[in-house]
């Protein structure tokens, strides 16, 4: 494979190049220039060396550039020098616009960067607009979004607006493979798909092959061993292949023992496609394997989630409605079937559905902030144009054209723009790293995050514009004959004086408003973030550690699986510092499945039930867990196969499934295979997530009960993670030493990646308030210094008159008080008027919340104070003869 | 010399050295091996098209033949009658002040 020069800096280049043919052939002289960097001195160096050849060029081109846009083609360099020894001699201005410049030019670059690939770029896959999800009607958790797989198999034979159908087990991510045999066991995560599914998305494998019809269906073993349905395949992720085989080709053709029987490898995905960010973020996905479309997986229920591609021409409208008949005509020939339905979505916009709001609201916020970075670039190269002005007068008078001078002052401005956008890129890229090598974010298509060309151009040109604009001012401002007033030293020049005051503290009135936006929108979703961890996730996470036993034994019946957990158990439980442990097949806030079923004696309509998350456990998880009993009892060791069938609800299901609710639940009975007692009751468990109501739970006993794939070994101790993961995993490897152990998680980690997404969007809005607060001080603090410089004759003056150095000091931080007040009303009426479209972002806070913008006032206004305080000193202590001699 | 500049001398010689119609990275390659200097980019896109403009240079757009350059074009660089002239003339110049310094440069 060809390496490809860094993107980014081929798009920098055809921006600055412009794309006619001429400037393609120096990107192809470039780009072989580069391909031969590779072979010589490896990718990274290639890609320094690439990154340093197109800046320098496209620093002398746009250099050039502009000075032939004035069409004059010397005195450039001589130019270029004066610029320079400008930037030399007031170098404090330099380095502030250069870092506000990189500040904002990062931001939005960043912010940019990140959300492009959910909202803006297309999938990485072919057509991706033709892709379609089809969902079941919306309910709870995955089931109620996935379909049974006689849906699939009934919706490919009769739709005709779709040219293909695919699908994925949903529920596969809860099984989990062991491997052994190829170097040290492993616990892999793999995704089951119908043999079609790669071919539906267009996506083809790197290496090797898809999966054939007939390994699509296979279906697991006898219990002798053999294979039933087609032979078993399997398909390596590129990143597992790379990280496990060190990107070995020979494996594609080798056989793999994954749960103690052999899969032959038949091929490798592309790099460019990643399951688990595209289709189940935060979860790491090791292999594909096939998912047969069968009466047994259609026994299982809603599993499969459906992907289809649509005929070219057919809108998602069209398919819509013929899946709809097609839903009505099969309910008609099958009465008895249930779980049809069909909700067609583009696939994309599902996917980013539930980030958008958040990514609109920092998309927003980053421009805000690079507005403000230009008000403040506007307002300190204003602060700066009267000294400007003189020594453009003086220039004049020695001969120097207009057109000369605004070019300086151009290139001052493109120097200064380009090197903030330098230090704004390296800003963007570190962000962007951050975010893309944050593992456990619960936000699809990360991994794809790139720094984004057009936005970083886009942004610099923002910038540039800014810089252009207002920096050229002082050179138009010097008219002709205009010369000796500008050189009489008087403060009359136009940005001087009190018009020119004025226009600056417009712009810094603009600045507070804008930045107690941000503030606002940083604070109410701070207190959103608080209220979700405040929530009571209904267990004590602290000290909880997590294991996930995925044996590969086949056992010989119920007894020798139990007799295995209870050894594993009773080894755990034996280790110093452990308090308690306790087995479950569907932690909080992971595994995502529903169940439906009756209580015994109630009235329902046909197709109607109870539906709810169920847990299968030992007697002990509940106590583990400190899950409070609210009523009743909690199982024993005697609430096994012998025992009577029980039950355990949580609260909300008592209330809403039992007539009679909580008081009357207990001793009623629920239609499962057989009738089931409901022996206690618990509190809630914030199961899928902290921020919504709680659902239906039930509890079963795990040897009455024994539907579960794989179990998580929960332990409370007060150990540290660590050392309690050491003793557990020898406890463990003492039962069964084929058992992975390495990878445990502490519950606080299941509950903060729960949160994941909210604490992205909070740190980067945190991190753009406090820029803006920064910007918002620094351009107080300028306009005011200024503005005691140039009236330092009037201080003067005041001084002689009379004036107390206090008297002046109030003034001058009562009159930016004055200013920031103007700014904190203009911000907050705009925060209240935006904050409704907040609306679904928050939790557990008003948009209009009191103590968000009071502590926003307070915040601003001592802010502003501080800033105030340093020149309003400075002024206070002007000595009145000097003052009045210096100015005269 | 009245005409062109000493690095356009340099850009039109590499060009005549090349064995079949260069295009800017031989140019390049030539000048950093050969006449011992450090070529900018830059510097060598602006010359051609100076002395495209000149006259003195054209050349013919080519579309992109190996895998290499990324499906770009690229530029085959002639030298022109005219940049032959150039050429000549320079050489004609330098010749007569040459003429006759050997004492001077040799010792």
């Amino acid at each position: 494979m060809r390496a490809a020069p860094p993107r980014v800096a081929e798009r920098l280049l055809t921006l600055v190049l412009g794309s006619s043919e001429e400037a393609r052939t120096i990107l192809g002289d470039l780009a072989e220039d580069h391909a031969r960097a590779v072979r010589e001195r490896g990718k990274l160096a290639a890609a320094g060396w690439y990154w340093k050849e197109a800046l320098s060029l496209a620093v002398s081109t746009s250099a050039v550039g502009l000075a032939r846009g004035f069409r004059v083609g010397r005195g450039v360099a001589q130019d270029s020098r004066y610029a320079v020894r400008a930037i030399r001699r007031d170098p404090a201005f330099f380095v502030f616009a250069t870092l506000i410049i990189g500040l904002g030019v990062g931001a939005s670059t960043a912010v940019f960067s990140v959300v492009s690939p959910l909202l803006l770029l297309p999938l990485p896959m072919e057509e991706p607009d033709r892709l379609v999800l089809v969902e079941n009607e919306a309910g709870q958790g995955l089931s109620g979004v996935t379909s049974r797989t006689s849906n699939l198999r009934d919706f490919r034979e009769r739709a005709r607006t779709f040219e293909a159908m695919a699908g994925f087990n949903a529920f596969s991510g809860q099984g989990s493979y062991n491997m052994v045999g190829t170097g040290s066991p492993e616990r892999l995560s793999g995704f089951e798909v119908t043999h079609d599914f790669l071919d539906v998305l267009g996506v083809a494998p790197a290496l090797g092959r898809d999966f054939t019809f007939e390994e699509g269906d296979f279906l697991g073993y006898h219990a002798d061993g053999e294979a039933r349905g087609g032979p078993n395949a399997v398909m390596l992720t590129h990143g597992f292949w790379v990280r496990r085989f060190g990107a070995d080709p020979a494996v594609v053709g080798s056989s793999l023992r994954l749960n103690d029987h052999p899969h032959e490898v038949v091929g490798v995905l592309p790099p460019s496609f990643d399951f688990s960010s595209v289709f189940a973020p935060a979860q790491p996905v090791d292999i594909l394997l096939p998912w047969p479309i069968t009466d047994e997986t259609d026994g299982w229920g809603n599993t499969t989630t459906i992907v289809g591609r649509l005929r070219a021409g057919a809108g998602v409208g069209a398919a819509q409605a013929e899946l709809e008949s097609i839903v009505r005509a099969l309910q008609e020939e099958q009465p008895d079937r249930w779980g049809l339905g069909a909700r067609v979505s583009p696939l994309q916009a599902r996917i980013a559905q539930p980030y958008r709001p958040g990514m609109l609201l920092l998309v927003a916020a980053a421009g805000l902030l690079m507005l403000i970075v230009c008000v403040n670039l506007s307002n300190m190269l204003l602060a700066r144009s009267p000294r400007r002005s003189r020594e453009m007068a003086i220039r004049r008078t020695m001969g120097a054209t207009r057109g000369r001078l605004v070019r300086q002052l151009l290139l001052e401005s493109t120097l200064v723009a380009l090197s903030g956008s330098i230090i704004g890129l390296a800003v963007a890229w570190a962000a962007v790293r951050h975010v893309a090598g944050t593992s456990g974010l619960d936000v699809p298509l990360l991994g794809a995050v790139d720094v984004d060309g057009l936005a970083l151009a886009f942004s610099v040109f923002v910038a540039l514009l800014t810089g252009l604009a207002v920096g050229a001012a002082p050179a138009l401002k010097v008219g002709d004959g205009d010369e000796a007033e500008a050189l009489s030293g008087s403060s009359r020049g136009s940005t001087a004086g009190p018009a020119g005051r004025r226009v600056r503290e417009l712009l810094v009135v603009t600045e507070v408003a804008m930045a107690c936006v941000l503030l606002v929108l940083g604070g109410l979703v701070l207190r959103s973030f608080q209220s979700v961890m405040q929530v009571d996730p209904g267990f004590q996470a602290e000290g909880l550690v997590a294991w996930e036993l995925g044996t590969s034994r086949d056992f010989d019946g119920l007894p020798a699986l139990m007799a295995y957990y209870d050894d594993i158990i009773a080894s755990v439980e034996a280790v110093p510092g452990v308090s308690s442990v306790g087995l479950v097949d569907a932690l909080p806030m992971g595994r995502n499945r529903t169940w439906g079923s009756r209580v015994v004696g109630k009235e329902y309509a046909d197709d109607q039930g109870e539906s709810f998350f169920p847990h299968i456990v030992d007697h002990r998880y509940l106590s583990t867990m400190e899950i409070l009993l609210v009523k009743g009892r909690l199982f024993t060791a005697d609430d096994n196969s012998e025992g009577a069938p029980v039950a355990i609800v949580n609260e909300t299901a008592a209330r809403t499934m039992f007539p009679g609710g909580v008081d009357a639940a207990i001793g009623q009975k629920i239609d499962m295979r057989s009738e089931v007692e409901i022996v206690g009751i618990v509190a809630d468990v914030k199961h899928r997530a902290l921020e919504l109501v709680p659902d239906n739970e039930v509890y079963f006993p795990m040897s009455q009960v024994p539907d579960f794939g794989t179990l998580d070994l929960v332990v409370r101790s007060d150990l540290p993670p660590s050392v309690l993961a050491a003793s557990v995993g020898t406890a463990v490897a003492a039962v069964d030493p084929e058992l992975p152990t390495e990878d445990y998680r502490t519950m606080t980690s299941v509950v903060e990646r729960a949160v994941s997404s909210r604490r992205l969007t909070l740190q980067l809005l945190v991190a753009f308030a406090g820029s803006a607060l920064l910007l918002a001080a620094l351009g107080i603090y300028a306009v005011l210094s200024y503005s005691v410089t140039e009236r330092t004759k009037e201080i003067g003056i005041r001084k002689a008159l009379g004036e107390s150095a206090g008297e002046i000091r109030r003034g001058l931080v009562m009159r930016t008080i004055g200013l920031a007040v103007a700014g904190i009303v203009l911000g907050g009426l705009t925060a209240l008027a935006g904050g409704r479209t907040l609306e679904s972002l928050l939790f557990g806070v008003e948009p209009t919340d009191p103590v968000t913008f009071g502590a926003m006032v307070a915040i601003v206004l001592g802010v502003a104070f501080l800033a105030a305080l340093v020149p309003a000193i400075r002024a206070s202590r002007t000595d009145s003869a000097t003052a009045l001699r210096s100015a005269g | 010399m009245a005409k062109i500049g000493e690095f356009e001398l340099l850009v039109l010689l590499a060009l005549l050295r090349q064995a079949e119609e260069p295009y800017a990275n031989r140019v390049r390659e030539d000048l950093e091996a050969n006449a011992d200097r450090r070529v900018t980019r830059g510097a060598l896109y602006r010359t051609l098209d100076r002395l495209c403009e000149k006259g003195m240079v054209e050349w013919e757009l080519e579309p992109s033949s190996t895998p290499e350059r990324g499906g770009h074009p690229m530029r085959r660089l002639r030298i022109t009658d005219e940049g032959l002239q150039a050429v000549r003339e320079s050489h004609a110049v330098l010749m007569r002040f040459f003429d006759g310094l050997d004492p001077v440069l040799e010792s």
